[in-house]
């Protein structure tokens, strides 16, 4: 087994996003683990916590900040760390995600120098 | 193309025949939310993705899509024909822009400006200006049923017509040239062996063609044999797996070695992508993690230590892989301390391994290499983390035996590369092509030791060492260097027609062969060339021929057979195989349970008319001395030999001078580098044969020199106390070296076979140790449970109940021997058995009757655990 703080639960609909994040994050030594969408990231959280979650806020089932309310309320307001992304069309979410605990936002596209960066930022690297 | 750009087209397709059918379903439900969500969020997800490959035209045309779809969803814009014409626009210019990144990799030249311009007017609430390209008729989209796609409206000129559009339900399937599906491996060998097949066709077509001089044929064929080889490289790529995968555990192994090991470090791998044979790849797995566990443990220093040594902390270790040739080569290195000549340098000698002056003459590399004997290991301290036992030597073993080498390089303090390189695939082999009554056959070169040309004994000349071919009786043996090797006539064996003018040659040539741990000569009429082959495998009809491992076809057609050294050595019982032909044993003996070991044996006469025996890996040399070159003294009788006196025993008793010629079994000591170099002769009446035959014994240890009766070949034999006999020639025989080499070490022997163990506690008594022998693993372990010690175990394999596997097992599981170094015994060592025993906890491997090996085991076995024991 990975160390819990070196897993990281990417969610988005994508999988071309969830490849992109998970070569950046693997490079990194994190171990990757994927959902497609809020449902499938909460199951996964309740059978093993990552030890953070790179979320996107646009998916079919549950969206992001369903799911990141749900995880708060479920484990607590500060674990696991989450990053959020999202798109300049949607600044408003971001507020939103803040709110409900997301640690950071990241704009999509985003690329290795913008994701590390972040990572760095919220202590993750 | 690149995989996510592939992927990308992949999701973006499947996307957009979802698209299509919401987008229907919308306009029929313009109030239907979910659908609207879920245009909203393909569109998004299209546009999102773009932006990750760099795909502006694209992007921007969702980017206004996306807009105005935002309206819908937030209530600004209602759905009208027109916002869903304009919007289906878009996604046909998508799915265009898409198709022509399928198949060039690019966006198409041009630009979108009018088609964006329309939709910022629709997301803007004005009028949809008029339109250059004709405007989607509505009516035709409405009237579709829902699940069917709408009919591609051709809004824009520039989409092709044979665009296929694809139906929402095939939309995974649908054609697009970078699509990925999963097929068994059965499926890919299957096609390997037809190409192979096809190959081999191919190269028996061009044979004909070209004595034919047909030029009708010439061109299609070498149009055929272009188009084979392509298609044989096509199905290999198939086979084709990045080494990468058999990386993949290897940076967690890494990682936990570093808390175990108390050290830091880096594993860099480099070249993860080269590809390489799947077959090839689940075969190098573990030498690989051997490697990196060596370099680990032995090759990086503590961080102490790289400190005081002006080196970074944190040591790397680097895998690096990349193709050269029809090789892949694998590079597993580190920047530790590299290996220590000196220390290598003594440890040979201690080892006996090779002499000083050998040593003087060879380079630092060729002494490094040594390294890869069985048995070296160099690392004062035997950790949890290497294994016990297991070496270098196991890896050499295993990248060779998938055709490979290995090579290494070190630089005192500067660090260790070892270098594998192995072929890319195993369906071609190497192989030496040699001939026997008229028939060619293969054998594969990996199991080739060497090759020989042995002459009788009276063609050859003096010179000494030369290989010697003896005859006894009719069975050949040949003398190379200082061992006497089982003979195998090849054309006799296979009931061939011998080649008269050649089996009557003075000198023959002999394949020698590694079967196992031991050595085979295998009696061929000649010996062509090494040639490239595509293995087959043997046809059922004949897969119980096990002295075939396969068959070939060569560039001429001829269809030849693929010898299998093992199967030939099981087929005439050299490898003391296992299966029950028992030769003559009264039906008695089997009853009673006894298992059969079977051996290569002497026979001969000594003394009496009745026959004696003696195992032949006992026996260094046969000789016939002439009566001349015998000098009788006071109280021994000598002989020069070899450039020494040796002294003649006679099993009779006294000596008959007047014989011309007396036959001499030499007896000689290998371990002339520890300072005593010795040997004996025994004379005896007369050799009868050498035979193969398993021991049925019935023990009457009264009379000296004889260790008891067996019978062979349906005769009563006495088997003769080699230990009683060099004793009467040297009643120091087994004492040189300062009170034994035993030291009163405290041995353990278990072994079911009453035989083995009254011919192993002499010789070992007499070699200095303490010996206690019991008959099955039952008894040794309530030796263990009622507290006694000893320095060693020397335990035999088959034995019934409990075998030597489960018994070390048992062992290594823990109590007061779990550390104890344990050597095996056994007459199979087949490198399977080899690594099981080694797997089960066995710290060495010793074949039977070899007194010598089991010596130089017990000695480097008890160095070890007596360093192990300062150290802890």
């Amino acid at each position: 087994m990975t160390e819990p703080s070196r897993v990281c639960l990417v969610v988005d609909d994508s999988r071309l996003v969830r490849k992109v994040a998970r070569r950046i994050l693997e490079s990194r030594g994190f171990a990757v683990e994927e959902a497609e969408d809020g449902k499938v990231a909460l199951e996964s959280c309740q059978r093993h916590l990552p030890g953070c979650v790179l979320l996107d806020w646009n998916m079919p089932v549950m969206n992001g900040i369903e799911f990141l309310k749900a995880l708060r309320s479920q484990f607590g307001p500060d674990e696991p760390p989450v990053l959020f992304c999202t798109t300049e069309n949607d600044i408003s979410f971001i507020e939103q995600a803040i709110e409900h605990g997301a640690q950071e936002f990241i704009m999509k596209p985003f690329d290795e120098e913008i994701l590390v960066g972040k990572f760095t930022q919220v202590g993750l690297l | 193309m690149d995989d996510l750009l592939a992927e990308f087209l992949t999701e973006t397709t499947e996307n957009l025949a979802e698209l299509d059918v919401a987008l229907v379903r919308l306009e029929r439900n313009p109030d239907d939310g979910e659908t609207l969500s879920l245009i909203f969020r393909l569109v998004h997800t299209i546009k999102g993705t773009c932006g990750f490959l760099g795909l502006p035209r694209l992007e921007k045309v969702a980017h206004a899509a996306e807009n105005v779809l935002g309206k819908v969803r937030d209530g600004v814009l209602g759905v009208t024909p027109d916002l869903v014409s304009t919007v289906l626009a878009a996604i046909d210019q998508i799915k265009f822009i898409v198709a022509s990144l399928g198949t060039t990799g690019a966006e198409p030249t041009g630009d979108d400006a009018e088609l964006i311009l329309r939709l910022d007017a629709v997301s803007n609430g004005r009028a949809v200006p008029p339109a250059a390209a004709p405007s989607p008729a509505a009516p035709p989209v409405a009237e579709v049923p829902a699940a069917v796609p709408a009919p591609s409206v051709p809004p824009i000129a520039a989409v092709p017509a044979e665009q296929p559009r694809p139906a929402p339900e095939s939309a995974v399937e649908a054609p697009q040239s970078n699509q990925t599906i999963r097929l068994g491996v059965d499926v890919l060998e299957e096609l390997m062996t037809l190409v192979s097949e096809l190959v081999l066709t191919r190269n028996q077509l061009l044979q004909l063609a070209r004595s034919r001089e047909s030029a009708a044929f010439s061109v299609p064929l070498q149009r055929l044999s272009h188009i084979t080889t392509d298609l044989q490289e096509g199905v290999m790529k198939t086979r084709m797996q990045p080494i990468g995968n058999a990386w993949g555990k290897l940076p967690r192994l890494v990682r936990d070695l570093t808390l175990e090991l108390d050290k830091r470090i880096e594993l860099v791998m480099r070249g993860a992508e080269t590809e390489l044979d799947r077959q090839v790849l689940e075969l190098i797995k573990d030498p690989l993690t051997h490697m990196v566990r060596n370099s680990a443990d032995h090759g990086l220093e503590t961080p102490a230590e790289r400190r005081a040594a002006g080196k970074p902390e944190t040591g790397h270790i680097t895998l690096n892989a990349f193709h050269e040739g029809g090789h892949i080569v694998i590079e597993v290195g580190d920047d530790g301390r590299g290996l220590p000549v000196d220390k290598i340098r003594a440890k040979i000698i201690a080892k006996g391994l090779a002499t000083e002056a050998e040593l003087a003459g060879m380079t630092d590399n060729q002494i490094l290499r040594f390294i890869f004997r069985p048995g070296f290991s160099t690392a004062a301290t035997i950790t949890a983390v290497s294994g016990r036992g297991v070496g270098m030597d196991v890896v050499k073993t295993n990248v060779e035996r998938i055709g490979g080498t290995i090579e290494l390089a070190s630089t005192v303090g500067q660090g260790t590369t070892f270098t594998i390189k192995i072929p890319l695939t195993l369906a071609i082999v190497s192989a030496l092509i040699v001939e026997a009554g008229g028939e060619r056959f293969a054998i594969p070169q990996l199991s080739v030791v060497e090759l020989v040309r042995a002459g009788t004994e009276a063609a050859a000349d003096a010179a000494e060492g030369e290989p010697v071919l003896q005859m006894i009786n009719s069975t050949p043996v040949l003398r190379l260097r200082d061992r006497l090797l089982p003979l195998v006539n090849l054309a006799d064996l296979l009931r061939l027609r011998a080649d008269e003018a050649r089996a009557s040659a003075s000198r023959r040539h002999i394949v020698v062969a590694q079967v196992g741990a031991s050595l085979l000569g295998i009696v061929v009429d000649r010996v062509f060339d090494t040639e490239e082959i595509v293995v087959k495998p043997v046809a059922p009809i004949m897969r119980h021929v096990t002295m075939f491992s396969g068959n070939t076809i060569l560039g001429d057609g001829s269809v030849i057979m693929i010898l299998d050294p093992n199967g030939i050595a099981r087929a005439t019982g050299i490898a003391g195989s296992a299966d029950g032909r028992s030769a003559g044993g009264p039906p008695a003996v089997a009853k009673a349970g006894r298992r059969e070991e079977r051996a290569a044996m002497l026979l001969f006469r000594a003394g009496g008319a009745e026959p004696k025996v003696v195992p032949l890996g006992l026996v260094a040399r046969l000789e016939e001395i002439g009566a001349d070159q015998i000098e009788a003294g006071a109280d021994q009788v000598v002989t020069q030999y070899r450039g020494r006196l040796m002294p003649l025993i006679a099993m009779s008793g006294t000596l008959d001078l007047t014989r011309p010629r007396q036959t001499v079994l030499v007896f000689a000591d290998a371990e002339r580098r520890l300072g005593y170099d010795r040997c004996m002769g025994l004379v005896v009446d007369e050799i009868i044969d050498v035979v193969e035959d398993s021991l049925a014994i019935q023990l009457s240890t009264n009379r000296p020199g004889i260790l008891g009766k067996a019978v062979i070949a349906g005769r009563a034999t006495d088997i003769i106390d080699t230990g009683y006999w060099l004793t009467r020639a040297f009643a120091d025989w087994f004492d040189a070296g300062e009170g034994g080499p035993g030291g009163n070490a405290r041995l353990l022997i278990v072994e079911d076979s009453a035989f083995f163990r009254q011919m192993l506690e002499p010789s070992l008594i007499a070699a200095g140790y303490d010996v206690t022998a019991v008959g099955s693993a039952a008894e040794a372990l309530a030796l263990a449970d009622a507290g006694a010690r000893f320095n060693a175990i020397v335990s035999d394999i088959e034995m019934p109940d409990m075998d030597g596997l489960a018994f070390v097992a048992r062992l290594r599981a823990g109590g007061p021997w779990m550390d104890l170094p344990i050597i095996a015994l056994t007459g199979m060592t087949s490198p399977a058995q080899v690594e099981a025993g080694r797997a089960a906890g066995f710290t060495d491997y010793v074949r039977k009757f070899e007194r010598e090996p089991l010596l130089a085991s017990l000695r480097q076995c008890l160095a070890v655990s007596a360093e192990h024991r300062l150290h802890a």
